[in-house]
């Protein structure tokens, strides 16, 4: 009997092209979950399902009942927003995943600060804020510079950092404005606190990494060259392998194992944040998922295998051939808004597709799409993908290619 | 043989899957169908919709190869970043 694998796909993600491509390739019998009804869900109820995402329990619940039937071998959240339902839904059935307090400790970033700190993991001080308290006494009693983050929204979203008093008053309440917007749908903790915490000076780089049995693997270690030393926190350039010296690297392995180990996540993808100084690496952050966007594009896995590939196998308990990247340095380029306005029209795709080692320009803002730059917004432009020789030729070709591109936007 | 699976699969979204796509301000055309492949284009607010692989390998891929049995595979040939509708618009989570 084929294997059947649910996989949770909120409509907004990125991902899903990537998942449903890897669980086709591995043959499975796919179920798809989002938190809106799909138009065929009355016609393909074996393999469309609606799950409330925000409600963990009841959307086990409802697998549970599902899966009576029509029995499942593996459930795969696909990114930030999943994570936690999905934990809910395995442990349910009894699948492979992370403890769901683990799950939920990933997912709030006040909770993951608390969970290290008391580990002894190398991460930033901090300490949470009321939107509602004595905004000038909290700060006052900052210490600067530091940075202001809303608990659980991703992709530097409302990251704000405040070098003194004022600008700390007025990046809370621009964090507050972008809670209460209708885009935005945290509840409970999330929307009464936000977290202010020491500002860590340092080359900033991400781990991507399998975790099995508790054992972390580390799958890529991506440089971003681009410095991340605010006002806002906006992504722009990965490029792995990194180029920091092996000794680091490994130190940066060790601290997000350890990390790892004291959120009590034990089994699929993370994605960590650390920067690295001369007192060594600093936890930022650990996902409980893989890298967002389209990024996974610049990963390649023995012969060939995706990330996402990987990621399902694992949930599956199939073999995994081998986690070995491949020696080809690669990159991507999240290429970001540079102001808010309409998209009305890109220019230069094909001169961008042309510079030397770039594999892919791939647009995915939408002609008259809104664009909203950070910290409010949670959107790219789109995408520029490239491998060369060197990690050094590959950011050469994703600044060349970026360069040549133009977007109108009024 | 390809002619006659054309028609079958135009009355399919003609009857079935137009109509429910047509909930989201989509809809589906027919390019062609090749060595028992479909190839289809997605309009209106599946252009480029964050469900749209969804909608079409679940939905629509399974509808067409249930009532056909000898289509083995439906793509997509959409430009979908030419998309201005689109149902739903991915981000980074």
């Amino acid at each position: 009997m084929t294997d059947r694998l649910l996989l949770l796909l909120p409509t907004t993600t990125y991902r899903t092209e990537a998942f449903i491509a890897a669980a086709r390739a591995l043959g499975v019998d796919l179920v798809c979950a989002s938190e809106k009804p799909n138009v065929f869900e009355a016609e393909a109820p074996e393999h469309l399902l609606t799950l409330d995402f925000a409600d963990p329990d009841d959307a086990a619940a409802t697998v549970a009942v599902f899966q009576e039937a029509r029995p499942l071998r593996a459930v795969v959240g696909v990114d930030d927003t999943t994570t936690v339902v999905a934990a809910a839904i395995a442990e349910r059935l009894g699948l492979r995943a992370n403890p769901v307090a683990a799950a939920g400790a990933a997912r709030n970033k006040l909770e993951m600060r608390r969970r290290l700190h008391d580990a002894g993991v190398p991460c930033p001080r901090f300490r949470p804020i009321d939107l509602h308290g004595d905004l000038a006494r909290a700060a006052r009693e900052a210490k600067f510079p530091c940075v202001l983050k809303p608990l659980t929204l991703s992709a530097s979203r409302g990251v704000i950092r405040a070098d003194d008093p004022p600008e700390f008053v007025a990046a809370v309440e621009r964090i507050r404005a972008l809670l209460a917007g209708p885009d935005v749908s945290v509840t409970g903790e999330a929307a009464r606190t936000i977290l202010a915490e020491e500002f860590v000076p340092g080359r900033e780089v991400a781990l991507e990494g399998l975790l099995v049995d508790g054992r972390l693997h580390a799958l890529a270690l991506f440089d971003k060259p681009d410095p991340l030393d605010g006002p806002f926190f906006e992504e722009t350039i990965y490029v792995t392998p990194s180029r920091l010296p092996h000794d680091v690297q490994e130190r940066i392995t060790t601290v997000t194992a350890h990390a790892c180990a004291a959120l009590d996540l034990t089994e699929g993808p993370i994605h960590a944040e650390v920067r690295v100084n001369d007192r060594g690496p600093w936890v930022i952050e650990v996902a409980a998922r893989s890298i967002g966007g389209l990024c996974s594009r610049t990963l390649r896995f023995g012969t060939g295998m995706t990330l996402e590939e990987i990621i399902l196998r694992h949930a599956l308990r199939w073999p995994i051939a081998s986690l070995q990247r491949e020696r080809r340095p690669a990159g991507v380029m999240m290429i970001p808004i540079p102001r808010a306005g309409r998209l009305r029209a890109v220019h230069g795709v094909a001169e961008a597709e042309a510079v030397t080692g770039i594999e892919e320009v791939a647009v995915t803002a939408h002609l008259t799409q809104e664009l909203v730059p950070l910290p409010e917004g949670w959107q790219y432009l789109g995408f520029i993908f490239a491998r060369a020789e060197s990690p050094e030729a590959v950011e050469s070709a994703l600044r060349a290619a970026h360069a040549r591109l133009r977007f109108d936007i009024d | 043989m390809s002619e006659e699976l054309k028609t079958k699969v135009q009355d399919l979204i003609d009857n079935m899957i137009n109509p429910a796509v047509a909930g989201h301000g989509g809809f589906v055309e027919l390019i062609d169908v090749q060595d028992n492949r479909v190839y289809l284009q997605m309009g209106g607010g599946c252009q480029g919709c964050g469900a749209a692989d969804i909608t079409l390998k679940s939905g629509i891929e399974r509808l067409i190869k249930e009532e056909i049995p000898e289509i083995q595979e439906v793509l997509d040939t959409t430009d979908h970043a030419a998309g201005a509708n689109p149902y739903y618009t991915a981000g980074k989570a």
